[in-house]
C-alpha cells in the first residue's frame, strides 16, 4: 500500500528566552523522527503532554518548519510543493478559537472552502452533506459563539473534511467531548473515514483507550522520540514489559508517565 | 480563484462588521465631529485663501477635509495588513488560514481589501458631509487623475503596510511603522497644512515621504482638476515608491512568516 504520509529524519527544537539579552534555552521537541502512514490507515500518535505530538502534527501541515528532515504528503515534499501537499490535507485541531465566532457555522465553512479552492456550488453541497453525516445540520445557521464545545469540535471536523482530503490530521480528536459524543466521533473516524472512504487519519492523543480502539497502528512518543511504532501486536512483541496491555507498554516506554484514561 | 478569496474575505469582514451595528454609527458620528472641528477652525481665521493655499485655490476647510479623508487610504495601506494579521492572531484563526493550500501572498492581500472598502466608505462619508453640509466644491475633480493617485497611494503605502505586518509577525505587538506613518507622515506630509508652511529643511525631509506627493496630487486633481500629464512629477514619485515598497514589503513579510514557522510562533500573540 502507498505511503500517504512520510516523515523522514525530522528534528525540531525551539530556542526561547524571556528577555532578548538572556541566553536562549533550547527545548528539543522532536529528535530524528521517522514514520509513515499508509492509505486507508488510522494512525495514532500516543504520548504524554509535551511529548512533541502537536509539533509533529503542525509540521505535517506546514505550520511549523522542521530544523532537519523531510515530510512528504501523498508523495509531495512539503519543502518544495507546499500548496500541493496541503491540498491533500484536512486539519482538525481542538482549538475552538480557530473559527470566527460572530459568523454562523455555514458562513465559516463557506469562507474556509474558498481558501481550499472549492468552487462555491460544490462547497454548498459538501457542507450540507457533511453536516448531515455529522448530525450538525440543525446548527449550521446559528452563530459559532452559540455552539456547545461538542458542536464546535464537529464543526472543526467538518472543516477538515471540506476539501475531501486524502489525509486527515487531528490533534486530540475527543478533547473536551462528552463520552457519547466522543464515542460517536471515534466510530465516525473508524467506520466512515477509514473503512469506507479509505482516508488516512493521523491523530495525536494522550488517551490510551482512544488510540487502542480506533487505530491500526500506534506510535508511542515521549520527549520528542518515537519509542515504539506498529500494530498493538507489534508493540507487544517489541516490549520488555511483563504485561501485554497498551497501558503497560506505554508506562514502560514513557517511564511510568501514564496520562489520560 | 484569487478574486473569490478576496470576495470571501470581504464578505466575512462585512458580516462581522454588521454584527456590531453600533460601532458603525459611532464611526459616522466621529467623522462628523472631526469635520466640524476643522470647519470652526477655518471660520476662526475667516475662511480665507492664504498664500500657502493659493496653488490649490481653496480655503483651509476644503483643503483639510480632502486631506484627512484621503489620509484614510494611507492609514488603510499602512495599518490594514498589520491590524488584520494581529486580529487573526488574537482570534486564533491565523493557523487555520495558513493550513489551507493558499499562498501567503494571496491571504495577506485578500485581508487588505476589506480595509480598502472601509476606507472608501470613510472617504465617502467625509466628502458627502463636506459637499452637502459644508459646501465644499468638488465639481472640478479630474476623476482619472484621482483614481491613478489613489491606486498608487494604496500600493506604495500597502508596501509599508506589509512591513508593518512583518513587525507584527515577529514582535506581535508594538510595530513602529504605523506609528511613524500616523504621527510623522501626518505631520510632515501636508495632511493638516500644505508643506509650503515648513522651513526649507523640513520641506526637504517631506520630499522623501510618499504621502507628500499623494496629498499634493490629490488636492490638485480634486480642486484644480489637474490631468495626469500635469501631475507627472507626483505620479512618477509615487510609481517609484510603489515599485520599491510593495515587492520589498511582500518579501519581508514572507520572510517573517517563514521565521515564525521556524520558531513555532505563528499563532502566538
Amino acid at each position: 500500500m502507498l505511503n500517504v504520509i512520510e516523515v523522514i529524519n525530522v528534528s525540531k527544537s525551539f530556542a526561547t528566552s524571556r528577555l532578548p539579552w538572556q541566553k536562549k534555552k533550547v527545548t528539543v521537541a522532536l529528535r530524528n523522527v521517522n514514520l509513515e502512514a499508509k492509505e486507508g490507515e488510522c494512525f495514532a500518535l500516543l504520548g504524554p503532554n509535551g511529548a512533541g505530538k502537536t509539533t509533529l502534527i503542525k509540521i505535517l501541515c506546514s505550520l511549523i518548519v522542521p530544523d532537519k528532515g523531510d515530510v512528504k504528503i501523498a508523495g509531495y515534499n512539503l519543502k518544495y510543493h507546499e500548496e500541493l501537499a496541503k491540498s491533500q490535507i484536512g486539519l482538525v485541531t481542538g482549538e475552538e478559537r480557530s473559527f470566527y465566532w460572530r459568523l454562523t457555522g455555514r458562513q465559516n465553512l463557506q469562507f474556509f472552502a474558498s481558501f481550499y479552492n472549492i468552487p462555491s456550488q460544490l462547497a454548498k453541497t459538501r457542507i450540507s452533506e457533511l453536516a448531515e453525516l455529522l448530525n450538525i445540520a440543525e446548527h449550521l445557521d446559528k452563530r459559532f459563539q452559540e455552539y456547545s464545545t461538542g458542536i464546535k469540535q464537529m464543526m472543526a471536523v467538518t472543516r477538515g473534511l471540506l476539501n475531501d482530503p486524502s489525509v486527515l490530521l487531528i490533534d486530540e480528536p475527543t478533547k473536551s467531548l462528552d463520552p457519547n459524543m466522543a464515542q460517536n466521533l471515534r466510530t465516525f473516524i473508524k467506520d466512515e473515514l477509514v473503512a469506507k472512504e479509505r482516508k488516512t487519519v493521523f491523530f495525536a492523543t494522550h488517551q490510551i483507550p482512544e488510540a487502542e480502539s480506533i487505530s491500526n497502528r500506534i506510535a508511542i512518543m515521549d520527549k520528542g522520540n518515537i519509542k515504539s511504532c506498529g500494530t498493538l501486536e507489534e508493540l507487544r512483541r517489541h516490549s520488555r514489559s511483563s504485561g501485554d496491555s497498551l497501558y503497560e507498554i506505554f508506562a514502560e516506554l514513557t517511564n511510568g508517565n501514564v496520562k489520560g484514561t | 480563484m484569487f478574486l473569490r478569496k478576496v470576495f470571501a474575505f470581504v464578505k466575512k469582514e462585512f458580516l462581522v462588521e454588521i454584527s456590531y451595528r453600533f460601532a458603525f454609527l459611532l464611526h459616522i458620528f466621529g467623522t462628523f465631529t472631526w469635520i466640524l472641528t476643522f470647519y470652526f477652525i477655518d471660520r476662526l481665521f475667516g475662511s480665507k485663501i492664504t498664500p500657502h493655499l493659493r496653488p490649490y485655490g481653496v480655503n483651509y476647510f476644503s483643503y483639510v477635509l480632502l486631506s484627512i479623508a484621503f489620509f484614510s487610504y494611507v492609514g488603510t495601506g499602512v495599518g490594514s495588513f498589520a491590524a488584520r494579521i494581529r486580529n487573526e492572531q488574537l482570534m486564533g484563526t491565523l493557523e487555520a488560514l495558513l493550513a489551507t493550500p493558499t499562498k501567503i501572498s494571496t491571504i495577506i492581500i485578500s485581508m487588505g481589501f476589506w480595509s480598502l472598502i472601509w476606507a472608501s466608505i470613510s472617504v465617502s462619508i467625509y466628502l458627502i458631509f463636506g459637499a452637502f453640509l459644508f459646501g465644499v466644491d468638488l465639481t472640478h475633480t479630474n476623476l482619472l487623475s484621482v483614481l491613478v493617485v489613489l491606486l498608487l497611494t494604496v500600493t506604495s503605502f500597502g508596501g509599508l503596510g506589509l512591513l508593518a505586518a512583518t513587525f507584527i509577525m515577529i514582535l506581535k505587538r508594538g510595530q513602529p511603522v504605523t506609528w511613524a506613518v500616523n504621527t510623522l507622515f501626518e505631520l510632515l506630509g501636508g495632511v493638516f497644512f500644505p508643506i509650503a508652511v515648513f522651513p526649507g529643511w523640513l520641506r526637504i525631509i517631506a520630499r522623501f515621504i510618499p504621502v507628500t506627493y499623494s496629498i499634493k496630487a490629490m488636492q490638485l486633481a480634486v480642486h484644480k482638476g489637474y490631468s495626469l500629464r500635469t501631475l507627472r512629477l507626483e505620479i512618477s514619485a509615487l510609481l517609484i515608491f510603489s515599485a520599491i515598497l510593495f515587492p520589498s514589503g511582500l518579501l519581508f513579510f514572507k520572510w517573517a512568516v517563514k521565521r515564525a514557522k521556524m520558531n513555532g510562533s505563528l499563532a502566538h500573540y
